[in-house]
């Protein structure tokens, strides 16, 4: 396993041809990393959950005007081809003093579970103080007691969170949590190799789709659209239910209709034409068509999906207000627009539209960075799950991958 | 230091037949040049194994912690759970040493005997893919195998193969990649052993009535045996426990144990059954060298 | 016994014009030569000189550049040389690591697909004293073993020539001396043609009927041991076999058979049929054990022809070493020139000479040999460092 040891993987993956830009969420590989290492490290863990009152660590902010980010790769605007240089991230060091140390070592929630767990659950520093991770995982790390509690003193321009965003079921008043991007799991297709793709019935059964389909690796969005396709609600189903949608993905797998699960990497391939249609995330399809037009997202009837990415503080941080000051900056609806134009995903701000007309009003006029109302409405967001169903319906959705 | 001192000190190299008070001296020397390496073995090697051996008996979760319970079941309901993913990591990367060894051979035999000055060439050439990233160069197979990628792009336009004809997404796809990733693994030793035939060796077998086919088979092939054992190895053994390949280049159908344990320990969280899958497997595979090396046979020759 | 079965079964080996140029470096140049069947033939000369190239264009494992091979009455000279009825002892044995003794000595036969091999290796390996040996594997064995491995792996195969490159150069002196008599044993009993490469002059003396020197690429002399050690044709040869001392001289008549010299002023005489010199101008040389040695004054006055008809030089003792067998020493002419000395440690009279005793040199006229004497300080020179058993004693000139 030599080889694959390689925990910047996604900006490999960019040199090696990959848009950078459509590189945004890479998902898969560098849990391979931490596979070895950590795994020896995982016996005979504590139950206990920490506790709060132990996990914060004195805050350093005054002192040290800095704050340690640790982000997904190609999940911020850059400056030209120089990765280094980071528009918003420099406007904010030069507003507030405050230096960011910026890195991009998100590249798989689970991955990253992986690497933070064992400090956190020690309780000690993780030497950062603020990490994006996806809806489900943040749950679980608040569940599990691994961040702290967010001073909203710190944070006026908090307000600016879209209405739909405002509660989700791990955290209802955004306690916790700030949302970096949101965005649709939704279907994607290639026109110049099959005709329209409109629900996940067809991907899962077409004849002409055969051996050219792909889905997502992560469980929620890949269940949550063969949930609605099945007219059950992603936020509240049985175990029943999903068993019976685990079944229906599992013939599609076993009659090789599906060809594989993937992260990020489906992108590539659908512009190749190697698949035809695939379960899809919008900002990948929207930096798709910037090349080729022929790939389209589809909003299935049944409805989509809807994911945020989340940032949180985890414990021990120890600039804990400089992280907030951090968040609060990118609500600001310019600072957002700025960023929105750059990742194409759903910008969480409000009032950051009205920003976008400045910038480039063709994005701005978009549905799938700018929803309205009723389109947000309409989303879905997957059930907030308990430790045993997690664990369960995981293990049942990874056996269908085929680990 | 003292080590250094105590050699020195010792019996001059010329006194004849050194007497018993010198060497009784220098006994411990040998195991104090030892001490670093058993350390690191201790810390690095016996210790995590012990402790991977200790969680694959446990009982627990991420959210209860686990705690020790020396649950054997553990090991039989992974192994029955996933026995279909072990047998094909061991057919897979049985397949991939098979193929990288007939694709090693010449090229190393060429590199050795024939490449004349091209030989460090050649030989960097061998090792080129490694300054890449292990993803990257299995990501390029996806690009040459692809449905429309370079090879069958170029055979469907010219309607040699249907048009829905794939070569990714099958288990050929994923032992393909396997072969191509570990190939320098398999190469080097070759070369190296087929290197160091003395080839007056080679001379003596033609003034012995041998035929050039005689002579590879009759002393270069045996000669070259610690190099094929060795190659062997270092393939098969990375091969059975890959399962970037399969992630890539294969479907859930190609799944190989590799990938199941990623998915135990990192996505499921139960993290005895991902330790009595590696542990199982890592067992296996000593007890599949114990047994080849054995028979092969080799070991006056290494 | 006769292992090849067929008593008498060599063959004689021409060498017609044989050339091999490596690049711009001629490493064998125009070499003819007739190998009588059944003789031990050893091509002797310091290393570099061609002999093993000569000896591996005969294997086959060189192409020459030009000439033939003729073995028997066989043009083998195109042949590959696993086609060749010639086998090979390497100077590094070349044996087989991976195969045990029986099956080394048995390669070529079960390449020819022989009947009946474990008797012939049992013969084979009782011929070289190995019986016993049959599973063990070649590091296993001490050189010396070793080496009778490779014997009877070539041997074994009733080779027309057997070819021995440097076939004790690995062995300590002693078991050097005793593999000598051994091979020298095995060939007269098998009875095939022995063409044997040395640099070790008295390995090729002890060993073969005939001996040619090579020197550069070319054979400088040819002949049995005797001749080439009592009557040198030429500087190099004087100096690689053995050792000579050789000065300067200038003919100054004859008289009847008799060859009249003068060296700085000093009269000798020599048979005229020991001198191959056209010229005036010559180099004379003695073997150092033929000169005895005499303190000044207990013998004539060292400037002419003793009474005895010895040929006599005086000078001074500048170094005595006693080597057991005999005690060597350097002489200093008035001339200087130094010349060395053996004096065979036989007397019963313990009194020798020292360094600084004022000695007289006497020695047979029919010892004294002469050539063409432009060679003056080459001779010093080709002295072949690897002239091994004895040591090096500078010439004078």
């Amino acid at each position: 396993m030599t080889a694959s040891h390689d925990a910047r993987i996604p900006a490999a993956l960019s040199r090696a041809g990959l848009s950078r830009r459509r590189f945004l969420r890479g998902v898969g590989y560098g849990g391979v990393a931490l596979t070895g290492g950590s795994l020896l490290a995982a016996c005979g863990t504590d139950p206990a959950k920490p506790r709060p009152e132990e996990q914060v660590a004195p805050d350093r902010s005054q002192q040290e005007k800095v704050v340690n980010f640790s982000n997904w790769p190609l999940y911020i605007d850059v400056a030209g081809k120089n990765e280094g240089k980071r528009p918003t991230l420099d406007a904010f060091t030069k507003q507030t003093g405050i230096e960011v140390n910026y890195t991009e070592d998100v590249n798989d929630n689970d991955e990253f579970f992986g690497k933070v767990r064992p400090q956190l659950q020690a309780g000690q520093p993780t030497g950062r103080d603020l990490f994006v991770v996806t809806d489900w995982m943040a749950a679980r790390m608040i569940r599990l007691g691994f961040v702290q509690q967010l001073d909203k003193a710190n944070m006026p321009n908090a307000g600016n969170l879209r209405a739909a965003l405002e509660s989700p079921p791990f955290d209802p008043d955004r306690s916790f949590t700030m949302p970096w991007q949101s965005g649709f799991a939704g279907l994607a297709y290639n026109a110049k190799v099959t005709g329209e793709v409109s629900s996940v019935e067809e991907l899962l059964t077409r004849p002409d789709l055969k051996g050219k389909v792909t889905m997502l690796t992560e469980m929620r969005d890949t269940m949550g659209l063969t949930l609605l396709d099945m007219g059950k609600d992603p936020s509240d189903f049985t175990a029943d239910d999903y068993a019976a949608a685990i079944d229906r993905v599992q013939k599609a797998v076993d009659s090789g209709q599906i060809r594989t699960f993937t992260g990020n990497e489906y992108a590539q391939d659908l512009a190749k034409g190697n698949i035809g249609a695939c379960v899809a995330w919008s900002g990948d399809v929207i930096q798709l068509q910037f090349e080729d037009k022929n790939i389209k997202f589809v909003t299935p009837d049944a409805g989509v999906m809807l994911w945020s990415d989340n940032m949180m503080v985890p414990n021990k941080a120890a600039h804990k207000a400089n992280a907030e000051t951090l968040m609060n900056y990118y609500y600001d609806p310019a600072v957002a627009a700025e960023l929105a134009a750059w990742v194409n995903y759903i910008c969480p701000v409000d009032g950051a539209q009205e920003e976008m007309q400045e910038i480039d009003p063709e994005l701005a006029d978009n549905p799938l960075i700018f929803p309205d109302q009723a389109t947000l409405d309409a989303t879905h967001v997957f059930k907030d799950l308990s430790a045993e169903e997690e664990r369960n319906y995981t293990q049942a959705f990874q056996r269908v991958i085929g680990a | 230091m003292s080590t250094l001192t105590a050699v020195r000190g010792g019996a001059p190299v010329e006194t004849p037949e050194p007497s018993e008070p010198t060497p009784r001296r220098r006994r411990w020397v040998p195991y104090a040049l030892l001490l670093p390496g058993l350390v690191w073995l201790a810390v690095f090697f016996l210790a995590p194994m012990a402790t991977l051996f200790s969680t694959s008996l446990q009982v627990g979760s991420i959210d209860e912690g686990y705690r020790p319970a020396f649950r054997i079941a553990n090991y039989t309901e992974a192994l029955s759970a996933f026995s279909e993913q072990f047998f094909r990591s061991f057919g897979y990367a049985a397949m991939a040493t098979v193929l990288a060894l007939l694709v090693s051979y010449p090229l190393a035999y060429a590199i050795a005997f024939k490449a004349g000055r091209w030989k460090n060439v050649l030989l960097v050439l061998v090792i080129a893919p490694f300054f890449t990233s292990f993803l990257v160069r299995t990501l390029a197979w996806t690009a040459i195998l692809g449905d429309q990628g370079l090879l069958l792009g170029q055979l469907k336009d010219i309607g040699l193969v249907s048009p829905d004809f794939r070569l990714l997404a099958r288990p050929f796809a994923v032992v393909l990649g396997l072969t191509y990733n570990f190939l320098p693994f398999m190469t080097l030793p070759l070369y190296a052993s087929l290197e160091r035939i003395d080839r007056r060796l080679l001379e003596a077998a033609d003034d012995l009535y041998s035929s050039a086919f005689t002579t590879f088979r009759k002393v270069t092939f045996p000669l070259s045996l610690p190099g094929v054992v060795a190659g062997t190895l270092l393939t098969f053994i990375p091969a059975a426990g890959d399962y970037i390949n399969q992630r890539l280049l294969g479907t859930p159908r190609q799944s190989m144990i590799g990938t199941v344990i990623d998915s135990q320990f990192l996505r499921v969280l139960d993290y005895p059954s991902a330790a009595a899958l590696s542990f199982t497997l890592m067992v296996s595979i000593v007890v599949l060298v114990w047994f080849y090396v054995r028979r092969a046979g080799t070991e006056e020759l290494v | 016994m006769n292992v090849a079965g067929v008593p008498g079964a060599g063959a004689a080996l021409r060498l017609d014009g044989l050339t091999k140029r490596f690049g711009d470096f001629l490493a064998v140049d125009d070499l003819h030569l007739d190998i009588p069947e059944g003789s031990f033939f050893a091509l002797l000369g310091p290393s570099g000189c061609g002999k093993t190239t000569t000896l591996r264009m005969v294997a086959g494992l060189e192409e020459p550049t030009s000439g033939r091979i003729i073995l028997g009455d066989e043009d083998v000279t195109d042949r590959r040389p696993y086609k060749r009825p010639v086998n090979t002892v390497f100077q590094s044995y070349a044996l087989f690591p991976h195969l045990d003794i029986q099956e080394n000595v048995a390669f070529g036969l079960r390449r020819r697909g022989q009947k009946d091999i474990p008797r012939q290796v049992q013969e084979t390996l009782d011929l070289v004293q190995l019986a016993g040996y049959e599973r063990r594997r070649p590091s296993q064995l001490s050189g010396g073993q070793q080496q009778r491995v490779a014997l009877a792996r070539a041997l074994i195969n009733h080779p027309r020539v057997l070819l021995l490159d440097e076939p004790l150069g690995a062995l300590d002196l002693k078991l050097r001396r005793q593999m000598q008599l051994e091979l020298k044993r095995i060939q007269l009993e098998v009875g095939l043609t022995f063409v044997h490469v040395t640099h070790d002059q008295e390995e090729a003396m002890t060993m073969a009927d005939t001996i040619a020197v090579m020197n550069a690429g070319r054979v400088e002399q040819l002949g049995d041991p005797a001749s080439l050690y009592e009557f040198p044709a030429t500087v190099f040869v004087a100096n690689f076999l053995g050792q000579s001392n050789l000065v300067h001289a200038r003919v100054t008549g004859r008289s009847g058979d008799t060859l009249l010299l003068d060296v700085a002023g000093q009269r000798l005489a020599m048979p005229a049929d020991r001198s191959r010199a056209t010229a005036e101008s010559v180099l004379v040389g003695v073997r150092p054990e033929k000169i005895y040695l005499a303190l000044a004054g207990t013998r004539g006055s060292g400037n002419a022809r003793s009474a005895t008809g010895d040929n006599e030089l005086s000078g001074v003792v500048t170094d005595a070493s006693f080597t057991g067998t005999s005690t060597q020493y350097l002489v200093r002419t008035p001339r200087g020139q130094e010349l060395v000395v053996f004096a065979q440690n036989t007397s019963a009279d313990r009194r020798s000479a020292t360094p600084g005793d004022n000695v007289v040199l006497h020695w047979d006229p029919a010892h004294t040999f002469a050539f063409d004497g432009s060679g003056k300080a080459e001779a010093e020179e080709a002295t072949a460092e690897e002239s091994a058993a004895v040591p090096r004693v500078g010439v004078g000139g």
